[in-house]
This record gives C-alpha cells, sequence and structure tokens, in this order.
C-alpha cells in the first residue's frame, strides 16, 4: 500500500527531521541554533496545518490523542513549576505561598486525567480515539515501575526520606490499583477486554522497545568508542616560550598578590 | 560515608525492585488473561516488531543528531555510517520478517502499514514512558527540595578580611 502524501508531509518527514531540529537548536554555534529553531518551527506548522481531518488516519489520531492531553500536561507541568520554584531552594524566584498552588494544579491534573479516563474518553464526533487504552495502559504502567524504582531509590539513597518514599510507593501502588481495575472492570465506554488486549499488547511493545533502543544505544556507544580508538595519541605539546612563561607569572602574581 | 561495597548493594537492591515490579505487572496482566475471555494478542511478533522498530528508530535519530552536531574538528564517520547502516539495516529486517508472514495482527499485512502501525505504538509507548519520568520524577524533587534545613552555621560567621594584617 502506497502512503498518503499529505500523511508524508504532515507526519512522517516531520517527525524524522524532528531529531536534526533539537540537534540542531542544542548546538553550540549561534547560526546552527537559529537554523534548528527554524526547523523546529517549520516541523510544528506542518504538524497543525494536517491538511486531512484527524479521524481519517492512525497517524492524525495520534496528533488528536496529543492535544486532547495538552490540559492535563500543562497543568502538571505549571504545578510542577511553581512547587519547585516556591519551595526552600536557594533558587526560589516566587514567593512560599505559591507552592500550595503548585500542588494544587498537580491535584487538578491528576483528576482531569482520571475524568477523562472513566467520563470523556477522547472522540471525535462520537468515535472514540483508539490510541487512548495504547497509551492508558503504557502510562500506567510505566508508572509502577518508574515511581516504584523512586520509591526505594529514595529511601536508599535518601537521608531519611521516608516521607517522600511513602508518596512516591503510594503512587506505584494506587497506578497498579488502577491497572487492575481497568482490566478486571473496565470504564464505561469500553469493556475489560478491550482493556485487557491493550495492556498485554503494551507489555510487548515496552519490552520489545527497551530491547531494541538499547541495543541501538549499546551499538551507538561502540561506534563512539571504534572512532576514539582509531584517533590516536595526540601531537607532543610545545613548552612555554619564554614570552608565554613570563606572561603566566605575571598573572599569578597579580592574582595571588597579598596571599604570600 | 558509603563504601564502593555499599554502593554495589545499592544498586543491586533497586534493580531487584524493578525487577520485583516488572515481574509483578506480568503476573497480574496473565493472570486476568486466563480468567477472562481476552481476544487474541500475538505478543511475540509484536515483541520483535517493536524491537526491529525501535533500533530502526533510534538509529536514525541518532544519526540525524550526529549531522546536527557535526563540526569541523569533530570525526564523526564512524558515528554517522555506523548508525545510518544500522537503521538501513533495520528496516531491511524488518521488510523480510514481514514478507515472511510475521506480522501482527489489526492492520493490513503489507509492510508499510505494519511499519507505521508499529512506529506510532512506540511512538506513543515512548510519550508514555516520558510522562511517566516527567510525573514520578517531578513529583518527587518537589518534595525532596521541600524539607526545611537548619540553616548553614557557616554562614553566620563573619567574613574573613582580605587585608594583609602584617603590613
Amino acid at each position: 500500500m502506497l502512503v498518503e502524501e499529505y500523511l508524508l508531509t504532515h507526519y512522517w518527514v516531520p517527525l524524522l527531521l524532528l531529531p536534526l531540529g533539537i540537534g540542531m537548536a542544542i548546538a553550540t554555534e549561534r547560526i546552527r541554533r537559529i537554523g534548528g529553531c527554524a526547523l523546529l518551527v517549520l516541523i510544528a506548522i506542518a504538524l497543525i496545518g494536517h491538511p486531512e481531518r484527524l479521524d481519517t488516519s492512525i497517524e492524525g489520531w495520534s496528533l488528536h490523542l496529543l492535544i486532547s492531553l495538552i490540559g492535563p500536561i500543562t497543568a502538571l507541568l505549571f504545578g510542577i513549576w511553581f512547587a519547585l520554584f516556591s519551595g526552600p531552594i536557594p533558587v526560589a524566584p516566587m514567593p512560599r505561598n505559591v507552592r500550595p498552588f503548585g500542588f494544587a494544579l498537580m491535584i487538578l491534573s491528576l483528576f482531569w486525567f482520571c475524568w477523562m479516563l472513566f467520563e470523556a474518553r477522547p472522540a471525535i464526533d462520537g468515535t472514540h480515539n483508539p490510541w487512548w487504552q495504547h497509551l492508558t495502559t503504557s502510562l500506567l504502567t510505566a508508572m509502577i515501575i518508574i515511581a516504584g524504582f523512586a520509591a526505594a531509590f529514595v529511601l536508599v539513597m535518601g537521608d531519611e526520606r521516608m516521607k517522600e518514599s511513602a508518596i512516591m510507593s503510594i503512587l506505584s501502588l494506587s497506578s497498579f490499583l488502577l491497572l487492575i481495575y481497568l482490566l478486571a472492570e473496565g470504564t464505561t465506554s469500553d469493556d475489560p477486554v478491550f482493556w485487557r488486549s491493550a495492556s498485554w499488547g503494551a507489555l510487548g511493545d515496552l519490552a520489545g522497545m527497551l530491547f531494541g533502543g538499547g541495543f541501538a544505544l549499546m551499538l551507538f556507544v561502540t561506534f563512539v568508542w571504534l572512532g576514539e580508538k582509531r584517533m590516536g595519541v595526540p601531537d607532543e605539546v610545545e613548552p612555554l616560550s619564554i614570552d608565554e612563561t613570563t606572561r603566566v607569572k605575571e598573572i599569578l602574581k597579580e592574582n595571588l598578590e597579598g596571599e604570600a | 560515608m558509603k563504601t564502593e561495597g555499599d554502593a554495589k548493594r545499592d544498586w543491586r537492591t533497586l534493580s531487584l525492585v524493578v525487577l520485583g515490579l516488572v515481574i509483578l505487572v506480568f503476573i497480574a496482566n496473565i493472570h486476568l488473561e486466563v480468567r477472562g475471555e481476552v481476544e487474541s494478542v500475538d505478543i511475540s511478533s509484536r515483541f520483535v516488531h517493536s524491537a526491529i522498530i525501535s533500533f530502526t528508530m533510534v538509529n536514525g535519530a541518532l544519526f540525524m543528531i550526529t549531522l546536527a552536531l557535526s563540526h569541523k574538528h569533530a570525526k564523526l564517520i564512524e558515528q554517522a555510517l555506523g548508525t545510518i547502516l544500522a537503521a538501513v539495516a533495520g528496516v531491511l529486517i524488518f521488510g523480510l520478517l514481514v514478507d515472511s508472514g510475521m506480522t501482527v495482527a489489526g492492520v493490513a499485512t503489507d509492510v508499510w502499514s505494519q511499519f507505521s502501525m508499529g512506529g506510532i505504538r512506540i511512538i506513543i509507548v515512548g510519550f508514555a514512558i516520558l510522562l511517566a519520568f516527567g510525573a514520578s520524577f517531578g513529583l518527587l524533587l518537589t518534595l525532596v527540595t521541600g524539607r526545611e534545613n537548619p540553616p548553614d552555621p557557616l554562614l553566620e560567621l563573619e567574613s574573613a578580611s582580605f587585608d594583609n594584617e602584617d603590613e
């Protein structure tokens, strides 16, 4: 089957160029940074300017999923930002009374997501987004493992971090219970059978992704190592000339004056 | 102060915690699978497709980033050539696999349909992992930095005079 031209120009090619844009945007040279930012803007325009309805292709549905999650993700990010930078840290440009508002935004984000999960599954004209279950089961599975790891990490490596560890454990455990509930009972819009098949498939995807991605990274490290190995020993550096030695002595004397 | 042996023990503990959680999730899924009347999901073909597509995508992304960050002093032949060849090899292996009949259910059996479906699945899983990382470690960071510590006694000391007292 041939791919539609608009999907190439408004989805796959922008996605392909995304790493190039990010790489250029973080480069040290100014011109390249500007080029990278311009490329990222073009990528955003190409994705936003999707010419067909989003429910006509699986690519369009994936963009719809991203748009549907903008609300809770924004609330979460702002919540973390407010709570973090209004806490007792040296870099704290925000007033301390903003901190509860930050946590409130995080809780709002959680409730927003749960409301979407149980009451308002993302849809276009009554047709549900087919990627929703895949994202939810992947997110919950990842959350169980990552929050569980964070709880153990803070307990093992931290200094008397029982409270933080307990909160992260609660997060991991609630994600697990929510996943089990979905697999056993489902939601108002979906039978548990669909949740089970989505979760089972997501496990295969997650494991395959970790295996394939990890293997690619190991291969990359090998390429870098090969490149370094071929570079050889650098040339010997010439000793300082008399003029250079005199200049260095002057600088040292200037800066160390009064301490001797 | 922690010694090297302690660090090894700590990381072993953390690895066991992660392994335990992964097994827990698998057991929970398997238990509910046998209880229910789930439609057939071929997890092995999903795993193989996902692994090859991830391998291809990560190599492709690393190739692009290598190009973006190249400069005149960098010796990037191995990196650039290696990553692009690995990505091409990934695509070829995927094509052979689909042509040999190892396909994922629920989508047309041609190579592009299988690849695009797998690719979007990988992108969504990657997005979910990123979101879980951001939420978990963002919350942890706010909690960890929220603890009030007693002021550093060094801050109460007067600053030293830089005038030379001998003079």
